[in-house]
């Protein structure tokens, strides 16, 4: 017999998906997670979410880009030191548009990168404790309790609005 | 718009992905024959030599650069629109941004064929890549063409990126209603994407990121071509508005190739109610705003030469307009400049077949514009007994028009295998708060 289980109530109105959030946090139950078709500002109000850290992965790209960018063409220059135009062969204005260019370069593979390391993907166990409504229409809050609250827990979503469904029957 | 819901979106989308039927493949296959005629030409040119296109002495820069700017500036207006207009919260980008942005990646990598075919002995192509090598030949990276390959192949690979990132919830979507091996295939290439909330924090961030870079590269990617002629001392070519002036070019021809195929797309795929009359009125508006840009930069051109003095550059620009390729010159000014007005009058910008017509005069003038700068210039520049004439070889527009095959080629298959609208962008279009079930 397990001792918790996990419970997705499905809602269709996004407001509805937030006041069942807020309603969770004051309560004993323990918010799991919550799946929605679209970003939404306030759900992610009512989670009090943090800044996300992918731009930090992105400036580092983007400092690393340049400074490859512009040390890889002066190295090629200065493997033949030949005058091109009148210019000095460590030239700085031809060599920051290299360097600019793989500023974006790898500031992309820095966002990519950060993106793939955050929302640690790719990530096909989460499928099991999903429901595919949620890509549609479907706002999907997931929250878990111990066994004898589990009625507790489907009659709240109930009354939410919600549709209910016991996503996992074992321990979570 | 406000009779949509997150339903009925998913249903017209997906609606698109259903096996098509023989018209669709049999016009798959005749673009493909097309595609078959652009490689056997380039076939030829490699096993016959370079001597079979049209280039000669003066004018070594034809068909094939003319081709390579023409299809980096279709690429252009993909990333303004997704990346720019996301920006400025422009909320009628978002029935046409993924449509944008497919036609941007695969404009880039037909744009990047043409260096290719260019070179002639396209085996070389590696001598363009910093790898070491034993003679210790090295690129020299002051050249503007060094620039073109490291700005090109960033454009090709961020936008790509963007273009994959940016429909990762949709092909959750399909994921979820599909069945069988197309259901396998979908969960793999979704990433197991389930848009839970931590996956949103870090994807809107990311794709945030994601916009903020593309834009300063769309500006740099037009003016690196641009300076591909404007560093050269070749009169027509040596002038510091080349950059802004690529740059307005390129997202003029963008948009006009947007309405070209976002079009026939809405009529085909019944998508009247998301692509809405008020979106496309809203194209060719722009298109009033980028047209009045290159027609300022057409005049300020020969304002230069005249004020200047100098007498190569009058020259170059009496040329234009009443030599040799002088219809090219006048097509290009009506197309880009004159017809565009018509979009002033309001039936013009809301008429479909009016809004079709003119996109394609646009992708016409904006064709002979780079055909313009390009031949007129080497053709008749400093010593008058050097100046030549030129016109393309059937070669030429062999691989030309294999080129426009295996763009529409690419882009009819991408319509029926992958979402042509972005489900999630049309979705948060509609408004969030609202119920969103039928």
């Amino acid at each position: 017999m397990p001792t918790e289980y996990s419970v997705m109530g499905l809602f269709t109105d996004e407001n509805r998906a937030v006041s069942a959030i807020e309603a969770i946090k004051d309560s004993p139950w323990q918010l799991r997670r919550v799946n929605s078709p679209i970003p939404s500002h306030k759900i992610s109000d009512a989670l009090e979410l943090k800044k996300s850290k992918v731009g930090y992965f992105t400036l580092a790209g983007g400092i690393t880009g340049f400074f490859s960018g512009f040390l890889l063409a002066a190295f090629t220059a200065s493997q033949w030191h030949l005058i091109v135009s009148g210019k000095p062969v460590i030239a700085l204005v031809p060599f920051f548009i290299v360097g600019f260019e793989f500023t974006i370069l790898f500031a992309i593979f820095g966002n990519v990168m950060g993106l793939i390391h955050q929302m640690q993907l790719p990530e096909y166990k989460g499928l099991e404790q999903y429901d595919p409504r949620c890509s549609g229409h479907h706002f999907g809050v997931t929250a878990s309790c111990k066994a004898q609250d589990l009625e507790g827990l489907k009659l709240f979503f109930q009354n939410k609005g919600g549709e209910v469904k016991v996503i996992s029957n074992g321990p979570v | 718009m406000s009779e949509l819901t997150f339903e009925k979106i998913d249903q017209t989308v997906l609606e698109t992905l259903k096996p098509p039927d023989r018209s669709y493949w049999l016009t798959v296959g005749i673009l493909f024959l097309g595609v078959l005629t652009g490689a056997a030409c380039w076939i030829y040119q490699i096993l016959t030599g370079l001597g079979v296109a049209g280039m000669n002495n003066p004018v070594a820069w034809g068909t094939y650069l003319i081709n390579f700017v023409f299809w980096v500036g279709i690429a252009h207006s993909g990333t303004l629109i997704s990346a720019i207009l996301h920006l400025l919260r422009a909320g009628w980008r978002n029935p046409i941004a993924r449509a944008a942005e497919t036609m941007t990646v695969f404009a880039v990598c037909i744009a990047g064929l043409f260096p290719f075919i260019h070179l002639g002995r396209v085996w070389m192509v590696f001598y363009m890549l910093p790898v070491p090598n034993q003679r210790n030949l090295w690129q020299n990276f002051q050249s503007p063409l060094m620039f073109d390959v490291v700005a090109i192949s960033t454009y090709l690979t961020v936008s790509s990126l963007f273009w994959y990132t940016g429909m990762l919830p949709d092909l959750a979507i399909i994921r979820d209603r599909a069945t069988g091996v197309r259901k396998k295939i979908f969960k793999i290439i979704s990433l197991g994407w389930t848009g839970a909330h931590e996956q949103w924090r870090h994807y809107a961030r990311g794709y945030l990121f994601f916009a903020a870079l593309a834009t300063p590269l769309v500006i740099s990617v037009h003016s690196v071509v641009s300076w591909d002629f404007a560093l050269g001392i070749v009169p027509g070519w040596h002038t510091t508005i080349f950059a802004p002036y690529f740059v307005a070019g390129a997202i003029h021809s963008g948009l006009a190739m947007v309405l070209t195929l976002m079009i026939p797309i809405r009529k085909l795929f019944h998508y009247e109610k998301i692509i809405t009359v008020n979106v496309l009125e809203n194209v060719a508006k722009t298109i009033i705003f980028t047209g009045l840009i290159v027609a300022f930069s057409y005049a300020t051109e020969f304002f230069m030469a005249w004020y200047s003095r100098n007498p190569l550059e009058v020259a170059i620009f009496k040329y234009r307009p009443t030599g040799d390729y002088a219809v090219g010159f006048w097509i290009m000014v009506i197309c880009n400049t004159m017809v565009p007005l018509l979009f002033f009058f309001k039936r013009f910008r809301t008429t479909i077949l009016w809004l079709f017509v003119i996109s394609i005069f646009v992708n016409i003038g904006m064709w002979y514009e780079r055909y313009v700068i390009i031949i007129s210039s080497v053709s008749h520049d400093f010593i008058p007994h050097a100046w030549g004439l030129y016109s393309p070889s059937i070669i030429e527009f062999g691989i030309m028009i294999g080129s426009f095959c295996l763009f529409f080629f690419l882009y009819l298959l991408f319509v029926k295998h992958l979402p042509s609208i972005s489900m999630t962008e049309m979705k948060e279009a509609v408004g969030q708060g609202a119920s969103h079930a039928d």
